[in-house]
């Protein structure tokens, strides 16, 4: 038997040698000669959003393999609390932006075999007028130069939380690094340094748009070019960009700046729980991922691939890297080292308790008859969720001494509105108190609250100081429309830079809770299988 | 009839490229020369250098011929043997330090019945070629008959310690501070390695003892806390050095044995391995000697057949493994990869394992 599968592979050999040329490296008696699965296997892969555009190649593999595979998406921070889990997490593999997440959060030592990839570095990228305007698009650019242009020239971009999404922690680590005065590496003393501190406040506080995800960020961008000037992101985000840009647009230029860039990549790892058909499946995918063919069609979509150095193997392959977009795959990277893992974790509680720009989120939140029951005790646990400081450190959502916090129960209206600033624990408890004892009944009319609760943070969301939005979570069909919503804030002078987020719930209609959102530059999350989850979502992006 | 004749033919041609594709000892496996019956699982511990060594088809295929079967978990040398479990036939660390400190640990999940070293792999580093031409003419590096000598390594640790820049020595292309990345030597034993000969070297060559420790120990913990996060594995710093490149990864630790094995399992990458990719020779040097513990007799099986020749052969002719054993001869020219030297004459000892304790600790507190 065992003889007539070593042929048999041979055989199979022979004919692909025919169409492909085979190679002995590659190992096709192997396969054949372990036994075949009596059930199919599946892989369950948590991954992080910006590998979404990379899913048609992992289906093309289940399709090939009969291997079932399915991706769920998640936030670095998701990520790295999933693998804490260690064998009792639901994933059989992760795929995070960069091996910070796997560092932070494997302390059970379960990931097995995780090999790179692909990379990317994380830049600034500028509309190309203005880049050419400061001189960039000639010279070497420093993180201090970057800070003076974006207070001198006023200049409007977005970024990552960087507690929330790899692209904002990498730059975030990058450029402390940069503002500690260039350091080796980062270490705790830097972190405690006021000129660091005061440093990086000024420039988080400068982002004029946040978001929990890389990819949400750059559509966002591109849907509202106008408002901004640049973004921070990662170089194939920045790619992707210019690609969807209609013609005439001008294209962002890519800054890396020297003392302030790092790189992502994105690792593929094993989850090891003791089952070896999972783990030979999953080296199959590995295997596949970085496969020649495979490791092309990544490149293609503008990240970097191959085995030697950061400049792409095959020149003829790389015509996404475009050099007018301040692309240039023979320029040396020299990115920040990444500090040890506890100097990781103090500077992202630094950076959501102190250096950030302060949030101003008003929670817009249905309490019409509909909720009774289970949907306002699911409520209730997640403003529990976000309030209680304990638990909103875990997932690093507490809030810092300059955050404000407006709460707006409704029905078929406004039925009451509760304030809190800062992060006094006392304080925002008894904002959660409130929230618990309202109960519901009547009616449902979001839009009037919702034109209420932004009426009411107006003057302080004009002010700049803040990351400003409107968090609206609704479980029915909302009386009235977004016409109606419209001629409400006219005359108001309210616009985009009050993003408004909807979280769907119960019975609410997708279409409403969506157009409202999409209207606002916001986003909807879909609470209805996790409404914990999609506030946590929902709040990550200011 | 002719259906069969076809079948015959097909037949014929597969097993003739059988026979130039596997070579001699797989077409003997083919023709059932493999003992009949259930192969003995031997399960054991092994550092990540050894890995691709002991799961290639070849590696499997003789052992199998010996009736053994391998279930190895990647383990850092350093950590597996404080961690390992009662279940484990072997352990397969790189450093006879690491074997001394499971003696010191009291052979928690069983005495050894056996140990020999396997392997001689020198502790090198792994550069590019612009970083190895700077240091060449600043005199740190010398290039004698193909091979590339640290001759003055005390002279590249001073140039570290003053926080030197790149561009100081000539290296404009290159931003920051001169710098050797390692694994971290609380998990990994190339990290540790190096540590130790950072540690003789600082203390003017001589090997450093539990007397002579103390003074060099915060020069090496210097060196050290400047890298920030260290990877625990030293093929996966390897895999990082190739693929970031020279601006992340001016500079690694390695084992000679991985850049032989990467251009094997990677020859389309062969050619840019040799234009960009250095082996640089401390000299002196340390040896990392793998040495093999076996537990029981299961393990003792493994580690007779880790000694034959063919099995010595192919670690070196595929994996880079020079043979560990006494008057085995390793042949550079079945080598494609340049830059390795016949022999490593210039070698120092490893401080002892009370004092490689001491140091492992000093660098565990970051």
């Amino acid at each position: 038997m065992k003889l007539f599968q070593r042929l048999a592979a041979v055989l199979l050999c022979l004919i692909s040698a025919v169409i492909s040329g085979c190679d002995q490296n590659q190992p096709p008696q192997q396969q054949s000669s372990k036994p075949a699965a009596s059930a199919p296997v599946s892989l369950a892969i948590v991954a992080g959003s910006e590998n979404s555009a990379l899913e048609p190649l992992l289906q093309q593999f289940a399709r090939e393999q009969k291997i079932g595979v399915s991706v769920k998406y998640m936030g670095s921070v998701d990520i790295s609390l999933e693998l804490a889990k260690g064998k009792a997490s639901q994933f059989d593999a992760v795929w995070p932006a960069s091996s910070l997440w796997l560092s932070l959060g494997d302390k059970q030592g379960v990931i097995k075999n995780a090999k790179s990839v692909m990379r990317s570095p994380v830049v600034f990228a500028l509309k190309k007028s203005i880049a050419q305007k400061l001189g960039w698009d000639k010279k070497d650019v420093t993180v201090m130069e970057i800070l003076d242009a974006v207070e001198k020239e006023h200049l409007r971009f977005a970024m990552t939380s960087a507690t929330q999404s790899n692209s904002g922690t990498s730059a975030f680590l990058a450029f402390l690094t940069a503002f500690a005065g260039g350091p080796e590496v980062l270490t705790a003393e830097h972190l405690s340094n006021p000129q660091t501190a005061e440093k990086i406040k000024r420039f988080l506080r400068s982002v004029n748009r946040s978001s929990g995800s890389s990819g949400w960020l750059k559509d966002m961008l591109l849907k509202d070019y106008l408002y901004f000037d640049g973004m921070v992101n990662y170089e194939a985000m920045v790619i992707e960009f210019n690609r969807s840009l209609p013609p005439g647009q001008e294209p962002l230029f890519a800054i890396y700046p020297v003392d302030g860039t790092s790189i992502a990549d994105s690792p593929f790892g094993f989850i090891a729980k003791g089952d070896a058909a999972k783990e030979a499946a999953f080296a199959k995918l590995q295997d596949y991922l970085l496969s020649p063919a495979a490791q092309d069609s990544i490149q293609a979509q503008g990240r970097r691939t191959g085995l030697v150095g950061m400049e792409a193997a095959d020149p003829a392959k790389s015509a996404a890297f475009n050099p007018d977009w301040g692309i240039n795959l023979s320029r040396i990277l020299t990115p920040i080292r990444i500090p040890a893992a506890p100097v990781v974790s103090e500077a992202l509680n630094l950076y959501q308790t102190a250096f950030r720009k302060p949030s101003l989120t008003a929670y817009v939140l249905d309490y019409s008859g509909s909720m009774a029951g289970n949907g306002v005790d699911q409520l209730r646990k997640a403003m529990r969720t976000l309030l209680d400081q304990r638990i909103a450190k875990e997932y690093l959502l507490q809030a810092s001494p300059e955050d404000m916090t407006i709460v707006v129960p409704f029905n078929s209206m406004v039925m009451n509105s509760f304030q809190a600033q800062g992060n006094d624990p006392q304080v925002l408890g008894d904002l959660l108190a409130k929230v618990e004892a309202l109960e519901p009944g009547g009616g449902t009319n979001m839009y009037v609250a919702t034109a209420e609760a932004m009426k009411m943070i107006k003057s302080q969301a004009e002010s700049g100081k803040y990351h400003a939005s409107v968090i609206v979570m609704s479980d029915g069909m909302s009386e009235s429309g977004l016409p109606q919503f419209n001629a409400m804030l006219q005359g108001t002078g309210l616009g985009k830079d009050v993003p408004v987020f909807t979280i769907l719930f119960g019975d609410a209609k997708p279409e409403q809770m969506k157009a409202l959102a999409e209207a606002m530059s916001g986003r909807m999350f879909d609470g209805r299988v996790d409404v914990v989850q999609a506030f946590r979502e929902a709040k990550g992006y200011n | 009839m002719q259906k069969f004749l076809g079948l015959i033919i097909l037949l014929a041609v597969a097993a003739a490229a059988a026979f130039f594709m596997f070579g001699k000892e797989k077409v003997a496996s083919l023709s059932g020369s493999t003992p009949k019956g259930e192969l003995i699982t031997v399960t054991g511990r092994a550092g990540s250098e050894k890995i691709n060594f002991l799961q290639s088809n070849k590696v499997q295929q003789l052992l199998a011929g010996q009736g053994l079967k391998i279930a190895v978990k990647k383990s850092g040398s350093v950590e597996m043997v404080q961690e390992a479990a009662s279940d484990d036939d072997f352990l397969w660390p790189a450093s006879q330090i690491n074997v001394e400190s499971y003696k010191l640990n009291g052979e928690k999940v069983g005495t050894i019945q056996q140990s020999a070293d396997i392997f001689n792999s020198p502790i090198v580093l792994y550069s590019w070629d612009i970083v190895t031409d700077a240091l060449i003419k600043a005199g740190i590096v010398q290039h004698k008959e193909g091979v590339n000598y640290i001759v003055d390594l005390p002279k590249l640790l001073t140039l570290i310690k003053d926080k030197k820049q790149w561009k100081e020595i000539g290296l404009t292309q290159l931003y920051g501070s001169m710098i050797i990345r390692t694994t971290d030597p609380a998990k990994s034993n190339s990290g540790n390695m190096f540590a130790a000969l950072a540690a003789n070297t600082i203390n003017n060559g001589d090997v450093v003892t539990v007397d002579t420790v103390g003074g060099v120990l915060p020069q090496v913990k210097d060196l050290y806390a400047r890298l920030g996060y260290m990877e625990a594995s030293s093929s996966d710093l390897f895999d990082k050095f190739l693929q970031q490149g020279v601006g992340a990864y001016p500079m690694i630790v390695g084992y000679e044995n991985q850049l032989v094995e990467y251009s094997l399992q990677h020859k389309e990458y062969l050619p840019l391995l040799k234009s960009k990719v250095r082996i640089l020779y401390p000299a002196p040097t340390v040896w990392a000697s793998h040495p093999f513990i076996a537990l029981n007799d299961k393990g003792k099986k493994l580690l007779a057949a880790l000694k034959t020749p063919e099995i010595q052969k192919l670690a070196w002719e595929e994996h880079g493994f020079r043979s560990g054993l006494m008057g085995v001869e390793n042949d550079l020219s079945v080598l494609e990869v340049v830059g390795l030297p016949k022999s490593i004459d210039a070698v120092m000892p490893m401080p002892s394992a009370a004092v490689m304790d001491k140091i492992t600790k000093q660098l565990s507190s970051f």
